[in-house]
């Protein structure tokens, strides 16, 4: 019977969050990011899969520095790229790294979280332990001394960002679970013979869902955030056009009048973190009752 | 309140040995030895062995008698014949094994003169086609059995000082052939490894030497601390006061249209990347409009434009924290006595929930405080200011391990501490804490 009240408030979260038109926005334009995301990754691949320079890459000597025109609709960069096109690949990049990251770091968070707030005890000892040990070291500095160990590239992006990002989800999934633990439907499942494993997967996280829910769209921004200014730092990615790496060459070329790479990038990028910002506060409202009798 | 004090204190051991075990994974399991990347590829491998050897870098990682060692360049002798190329004596037979033919006297091709003091473990794998064959090692002369595998000790320096090397003696009318060859560095004590070796290093307080510039550490940072601050806090006090104001002012005016407006505001403030905020802040205010020096630490005024931007970038999430705080207290019973005391609105914040609302600001405020320390890494490296920030990049940037190191642990520490020190304060204030 729980379970039938659970769907009926969460359709209702669902309905609440699409009636708010600021949250139909923001759904639309990360929908376009999306899109652009994907289109990026396809054009990557296909110039992957034929082993040619892409055409991000493609430079034109002759055409640097071009402002925004009928070919190059926002402009060729320092060494007549593209920047529309290398706009568009710093989209895939923003995106793998906000997906990856959660991958990451929402799977450790969630397991160690639930174990924690589920058993207690001991294993709520350890797992405290461990994510306020993660918890004390600071945040930026310890991830880019991961990408300084890992080595410069991605793969140390993504690992720097998600080993720290779990800390969050962690504890936010331990006290909701501690909460729901208590209430009587885990008691009836617990008399009912489920087993642990059972209570926690399909009759508590379901419950939880939202936190992780709202957390993702939280994390995804400031993962954005952070590989932007990790590739700007030069210990991000290496030679691929991601939009910290484009900021850092268009900010030496500002000072010349060569606006549009900078204003491009920087607007493309607050445009999706406000985005996903919105969306997670109005999730939040929809999805913690808590929270919205806060607000009013 | 001792007592309290002391589980307290207790209870923040085991997270500070925690944070010296993430550390120690992070940069001595994970990262390895830093020497080639940071001595660079035209470095011998004397100097690496001595930068390791510095370092702690050559020891077991936690307990062994043996561990890894840069005397001899072990090869697999079915690709070649690795260091024993050029040997007199010696032909390297494509089977996968070297022949040595009496009569000789074969000393191994070491990469360097064994350090002294150190004591060196040698493998040997043999198949000898007659008697009398010998390995001379320092602690005596050993038979070479046919077809056995045989070890031997050496020393770094014999009786007379001398560098030892250690040889194959083989006697005329005799074949060897070696299939293979390994050396170790042997330890009397295999407590000495790497974790007590960093161990050590934590309780002395020794943060060791900088390869980048050649310093010590502490040195470093020391000098490091005081642009820190000076940026840090008024960044702090600013963010503060500011966003303070900001929230009362939004609870004071609850659902009007200025709270509406900075709840906006606060989200595309948080938005904005900080990246954005400095070349945007340097662009207009600094180049376009000149009215902020944009790079250096000479004056005042060097630090007023990332302050700005500082203050500027922490106000959205903090306005938006304390706002929610604010409007929890006032749904506080005290909040309804108040009001039906005929209290004002003005006077309710003002005298009632702000003073309630001081404990979480107070601990939030506490909390950032270690920020103060590890420096805005962003703002100072792109205002030349030579502070911590600074100094830590600058750092990764050039793998200096020991420098980002020693920054994270002081920082982690120090987060510990403040930690501690808003759980005195809250139990200052809410004797209820005490007793939980």
């Amino acid at each position: 019977m729980s379970a039938n009240v659970q769907i009926a408030v969460r359709s209702g979260a669902w309905a609440q969050l699409w009636r708010s038109t600021r949250a139909r926005w923001c759904i639309g334009i990360v929908l376009v990011y999306v899109a652009m995301a994907l289109y990026g990754e396809a054009v990557y691949q296909w110039h992957q899969w034929h082993d040619v320079v892409p055409s991000y890459q493609h430079q034109d000597l002759d055409r640097r520095f071009e402002p925004p025109g009928r070919d190059h609709w926002l402009g060729t960069d320092a060494l007549g790229r593209d920047v529309l096109q290398r706009l568009v690949q710093g989209a895939r990049i923003a995106f793998r790294v906000g997906i990856i990251t959660s991958l990451i770091a929402i799977p450790i968070g969630v397991l160690l979280g639930a174990l924690a707030g589920y058993f207690g005890g001991k294993t709520d000892d350890v797992i405290v332990w461990l994510y306020s040990t993660f918890a004390a070291i600071p945040g930026l500095l310890f991830i880019l001394a991961i990408a300084m160990v890992v080595g410069k590239g991605l793969l140390g992006v993504y690992l720097g960002i998600g080993l720290t990002m779990w800390v969050g989800v962690c504890r936010l999934v331990r006290a909701e679970v501690m909460k729901q633990r208590a209430l009587p439907y885990v008691m009836a499942a617990r008399v009912l013979g489920y087993s642990h494993a059972r209570i926690i997967v399909r009759h508590i996280l379901p419950n939880v869902l939202h936190i992780i829910i709202v957390a993702f769209t939280l994390r995804f921004p400031a993962s954005v955030g952070t590989e932007v200014f990790m590739s700007f730092l030069g210990l991000g990615v290496q030679g691929e056009p991601s939009w910290g790496i484009m900021i850092n060459n268009a900010r030496l070329r500002l000072w010349q009048g060569v606006w549009w790479e900078m204003t491009f990038v920087t607007l493309a990028l607050f445009l999706l973190v406000w985005a996903f910002n919105l969306l997670g506060d109005a999730l939040r409202d929809a999805l913690d009752p808590r929270v919205r009798s806060q607000r009013t | 309140m001792l007592r309290y004090l002391m589980r307290r204190l207790v209870q923040m051991i085991p997270t500070m040995i925690g944070v010296v075990l993430i550390t120690f994974i992070l940069f001595n399991l994970v990262g390895g030895s830093p020497a080639r990347m940071v001595l660079g590829d035209k470095a011998s491998a004397r100097q690496l062995e001595e930068f390791d050897e510095q370092r702690g870098f050559n020891r077991p990682l936690f307990f062994g008698r043996t561990s890894s060692t840069r005397l001899y360049a072990a090869t697999d002798f079915r690709r070649s014949a690795g260091p024993w190329t050029g040997s007199s004596g010696v032909v390297h037979h494509t089977e996968g094994f070297l022949r040595l033919t009496g009569p000789a006297s074969v000393p191994f091709p070491l990469s360097f003169a064994p350090l002294p003091g150190h004591r060196y473990a040698w493998r040997l794998e043999v198949r000898t086609s007659g008697e009398g064959t010998a390995l001379r090692v320092r602690d005596g002369t050993r038979e070479l059995p046919s077809g056995t595998s045989v070890q031997g000790w050496t020393d770094g320096v014999d009786a007379a000082g001398d560098p030892y090397r250690p040889q194959l003696e083989v006697p005329a009318g005799v074949t060897v052939d070696l299939f293979a060859l390994t050396c170790e560095r042997a330890h009397a004590r295999p407590w000495q490894s790497q974790w007590s070796h960093y161990l050590g290093q934590v309780l002395r307080f020794d943060f060791g030497t900088s390869h980048a510039v050649n310093r010590p550490v502490a040195d470093l940072l020391r000098e490091g601390i005081g642009p820190t601050l000076l940026l840090a806090t008024p960044i702090l006090v600013g963010e503060t006061v500011l966003s303070l104001v900001l929230a009362l002012l939004c609870a004071y005016r609850r659902g009007r249209w200025l709270d509406h407006t900075v709840l906006v505001a606060c989200v595309m403030l948080m938005s904005v990347n900080y990246l954005v905020w400095i070349v945007a802040g340097q662009y207009w205010l600094g180049y376009r409009l000149d009215l902020f020096p944009v790079w250096g630490f000479e004056s005042w005024s060097y630090l007023l434009l990332p302050v700005l931007i500082g203050i500027l970038h922490g106000l959205g999430p903090n306005v938006r924290f304390y706002r929610s705080i604010m409007l929890e207290e006032m749904n506080r019973d005290y909040v309804r006595t108040a009001r039906a005391k005929g209290v004002g609105t003005a006077g309710i914040l003002f005298r009632h929930v702000l003073k309630n609302a001081m404990i979480p600001v107070i601990t939030n405020v506490v909390l950032s405080l270690p920020f103060l320390y590890t420096g805005s890494l962003l703002l100072e490296t792109f205002f030349g200011i030579p502070g911590l920030g600074y100094i830590s990049v600058n750092a990764i940037n050039s793998s200096d391990v020991d420098v980002v190191r020693a920054v994270v642990l002081i920082g982690s520490f120090l987060y510990l501490a403040s930690n501690l020190m808003a759980d005195i304060a809250y139990a200052l204030v809410d004797p209820r804490v005490r007793l939980s």
